[in-house]
């Protein structure tokens, strides 16, 4: 089987186009529903969250999951209506309760409370998370310049080792990979609740870093047909670079995904969302690197007239078209 | 064949290696895995001081320490956080709104007189406090790395604890209240006299001078000492000599001397700028892990990573068949050297941390595959096997470079820009692409090409299934 990936292309155009559109929209909705294009989470906006698991879940003496209308009667005893509540766990003995920045003072009376009316809770797996709301706009911003000066210092090397207009379509796949995964995350912010915290800026860092892996695999093979066979067609040498290279970019991909998707199965809740993430931007990745990339160059190059690798593309010297290597003696 | 044993006796000397340091260092945990309290805590400009500098931060910071002291917690570690934040980390804490009360809020420094008719009485609460520290030291040598504490520890733990409140408090109660407080405090510093000694010169302003000179005279003589307390803990107990007490100690300015070594001056002199420093801390940010839920992370990440692993190595094994056997068996390797390189640099696996070494674990592989794709290519081509498996190496490295150095990219800009957690990560990632780039590369390579070099393995069907074509031309070179 052979990919056409340049003469298919405005249908690979118009499947990333419409993945992206719909992510947009969701960000959109979002945006006016709670003000940001993600449901940002307490890392970010700053606030409290208390977790607590039932000591019924350690002597398997469970009968009743924790009453939720019980809980909300605590939190509005406590002035905290607005909060978010969730019950975690198989036996959903486990309580987090997301309210907004609290004080030292106004926790220990809402965990005392919620202590003598729905607990006793385990004293011992118990996790705090606060955040002052001027340390959560700190978090936020440096995600974002962490974000910029990743793709700054990729496009910086990517221009050192190809050549400029490389370099460009590399980071065009690469935001298409930043803004489907911010896309999903979008939905399932809007439909499961899901918040984006640190992790998820972490997630989309390593997204940047890895997925451009398989864009220059497939550019390093342009370059080498190119010299190979400077006659052929710009289309003809991407489609034949994409196809050479297909399986490795999908090998590559799938080994990376594997212990994502352990992860996913039989890791703890904070690193669920983090892999899923992972997950979706690079299947994004691989993707964009096969249809978008490559069918963007070839499509530069044949407006700009560059239409066959002669001596002119051949600029950067490093793979020399001779064989280096000699047989071995036998 | 010579070339090869060198590096094959390398790899096996640093697998041995690894295994050695694995089974001999601890693998460093954070307090997300083994439970514990990491805070931020934000020090507060204000109007008299709205500038906050290193010198200003390291006294806040001495005073924070006094009071994580006070915690008794062993193994916490006070840091500073960019120019005006400070982390704290609390591994093991079972009351985390007690340590946010008690690490909040401004210093307390006062210089306050002793009682009279107390003077045995504070040797002995100043012993049964001593005693009570000795104590608590002791077991916190004893006290596991990981996991809840049983009921005895915890209930002894906590009971010392109240004890050297009390002593403490019973000490606080033998000296007079005063007005004399920190804010009055000009400078402290300390200095060296004679020999080896050290003492620490003391400076007020107008109104501290005038208080200090009436408290000097209060005492001097009399063999009761001027107690000096930050945050109700008394720092040092100096007795005033006799020649001063007619007038007390005038102009503002004394001099602490004693047995002070440099180190102890020093800390005396850092304490007591803390201590007059009017800086409000506030504490921003808390973490919070009890230690059940830690050892419960620590399990479901050792399954995920095992599953990982596994999942690749029998994707390896069943995709490029012996090559991919050998890329399993420097998979192991590469395993085995990252967790070693982690024990041995000190680094702290925090949960992200862990997520990004297994993460790492499918990384690895990546070079090998596009070596092996790389290879299977040479062969359909019809070159001979080693020529192949050579051209696998040598075409692949371009790409395989390019890859690692944008994931490092991306690495560094997390860890100069990230937090803490973040920082984990970044550098256990990085640290796995570094060795994968030695394990995928110079492992693998090495040990194919010792396959290679027996008869019986050098079969291009092994590496390219369905090519029996050329297999008489490349089995004999």
């Amino acid at each position: 089987m052979k990919l056409q990936v340049i003469k298919q292309r405005v249908l690979w155009w118009w499947l990333s186009g419409l993945t992206i559109l719909i992510g947009l929209v969701a960000m959109a909705i979002s945006w006016q529903q709670l003000g940001s294009p993600l449901r940002l989470g307490l890392d970010f906006v700053g606030g409290t969250r208390l977790q607590v698991t039932h000591v019924c879940t350690f002597d398997s003496s469970c009968t009743d999951p924790i009453d939720l209308a019980e809980v909300r009667r605590v939190l509005a005893e406590q002035g905290l209506e607005s909060s978010s509540i969730q019950l975690l766990g198989q036996d959903r003995q486990t309580l987090s309760v997301r309210t907004n920045d609290l004080d030292v003072d106004e926790r220990a009376a809402l965990q005392t409370a919620l202590n003598d009316t729905i607990g006793p809770f385990d004293l011992n797996s118990v996790q705090i998370d606060t955040v002052g709301p001027t340390l959560g706009r700190q978090l936020f911003a440096s995600g974002l310049l962490a974000l910029l000066s990743s793709f700054a210092g990729i496009v910086a090397y990517l221009s050192l080792r190809f050549k400029l207009d490389y370099a460009i379509f590399a980071i065009v796949a690469l935001a298409h990979d930043v803004l489907v995964t911010m896309g999903v995350f979008a939905i399932l912010g809007l439909v499961l609740r899901v918040e984006i915290d640190s992790l998820f800026i972490v997630s989309l860092l390593t997204i940047v870093g890895f997925s451009v892996n398989d864009t220059v695999v497939i550019y390093d093979r342009v370059r080498e047909n190119q010299k190979l066979n400077p006659h052929q067609h710009i289309n003809d040498v991407v489609d034949d670079a994409v196809n050479q290279t297909l399986t490795r970019s999908i090998n590559t991909t799938l080994t990376t995904l594997l212990p994502l998707v352990a992860i996913v199965l039989f890791g703890g809740q904070t690193l669920k969302f983090f892999a899923l993430a992972l997950i979706v931007g690079f299947l994004a990745g691989v993707y964009s690197s096969i249809f978008i990339a490559s069918s963007l160059l070839a499509l530069w190059r044949e407006r700009t007239g560059n239409i066959y690798g002669g001596s002119s593309a051949a600029a950067d010297e490093t793979t020399s078209p001779s064989d280096p290597l000699p047989d071995p003696p036998s | 064949m010579a070339k090869y044993q060198a590096w094959l006796g390398l790899i096996l000397a640093l697998t041995i290696a690894a295994v050695v340091i694995i089974t001999q260092l601890p693998t460093r945990l954070g307090l997300d895995l083994r439970g514990g309290s990491q805070l931020t805590l934000q020090v507060k400009p204000t109007a008299a001081i709205p500038n906050i500098t290193d010198r200003e931060m390291e006294a806040v910071q001495s005073v924070v320490e006094g009071r994580v002291n006070g915690l008794g917690v062993s193994e916490a570690v006070v840091q500073q956080l960019g120019n005006d934040q400070l982390l704290v980390q609390l591994p093991g804490i079972n009351d985390p709104q007690q340590a946010e009360r008690v690490l909040g809020g401004t210093a307390q420094l006062e210089f306050r007189a002793q009682k009279p008719g107390t003077e045995s009485q504070l040797a002995i609460e100043n012993q049964v406090l001593q005693s009570h520290l000795a104590e608590l030291a002791a077991l916190q040598a004893t006290l596991p790395e990981t996991g809840a504490l049983d009921t005895e520890t915890e209930a002894r733990l906590e009971k010392i604890q109240a004890d050297i409140k009390t002593s403490e408090a019973a000490i606080s109660a033998l000296f007079e209240p005063s007005s004399l407080t920190g804010d009055k405090l000009t400078d402290a510093l300390a200095r060296p006299t004679t020999g080896t000694l050290w003492e620490v010169v003391i400076e007020f302003n107008n109104e501290g001078a005038e208080k200090f000179a009436e408290l000097t005279r209060s005492v001097a003589g009399t063999g009761r000492s001027l107690g000096i307390f930050l945050d109700n803990r008394l720092l040092s107990g100096p007795v005033v000599d006799v020649q001063y007490a007619e007038t007390g100690i005038t102009g503002g300015n004394a001099v602490i001397s004693g047995n002070f070594t440099a180190q102890s001056a020093r800390d005396l002199e850092i304490q007591l700028r803390g201590g007059a420093l009017p800086l409000p801390v506030e504490v921003v940010e808390n973490r919070t892990v009890g230690p059940t839920l830690g050892r419960d992370s620590i399990q479901r990440s050792l399954y995920a990573g095992l599953v990982g692993l596994a999942l690749v190595l029998v994707f390896m094994a069943v995709y490029y068949r012996l090559p991919g056997i050998v890329a399993d068996v420097a998979l192991l390797i590469y395993a085995l050297l990252t967790w070693a390189l982690f024990n041995l640099l000190g680094v702290t696996l925090t949960l992200p941390g862990i997520a990004g070494f297994i993460l790492s674990i499918g990384m690895a592989v990546d070079a090998n595959v596009l070596i092996f794709e790389r290879t299977r290519e040479e062969l359909r081509a019809g070159k001979t096997l080693y020529r192949s498996v050579e051209a696998g190496f040598y075409r692949a490295f371009s790409s395989i470079l390019d890859g690692n150095v944008t994931t490092l990219i991306s690495c560094a800009v997390l860890f100069w820009l990230g937090a803490g957690l973040v920082k984990g990560f970044a550098l256990t990632l990085a640290i796995g692409v570094a060795v994968s780039m030695f394990t995928a590369l110079t492992c693998t390579r090495t040990l194919l090409f010792v396959v290679l070099g027996l008869p019986q393995f050098r079969k291009p069907a092994l590496f390219c299934p369905g090519l029996t074509s050329q297999s008489t031309r490349s089995a004999t070179p």
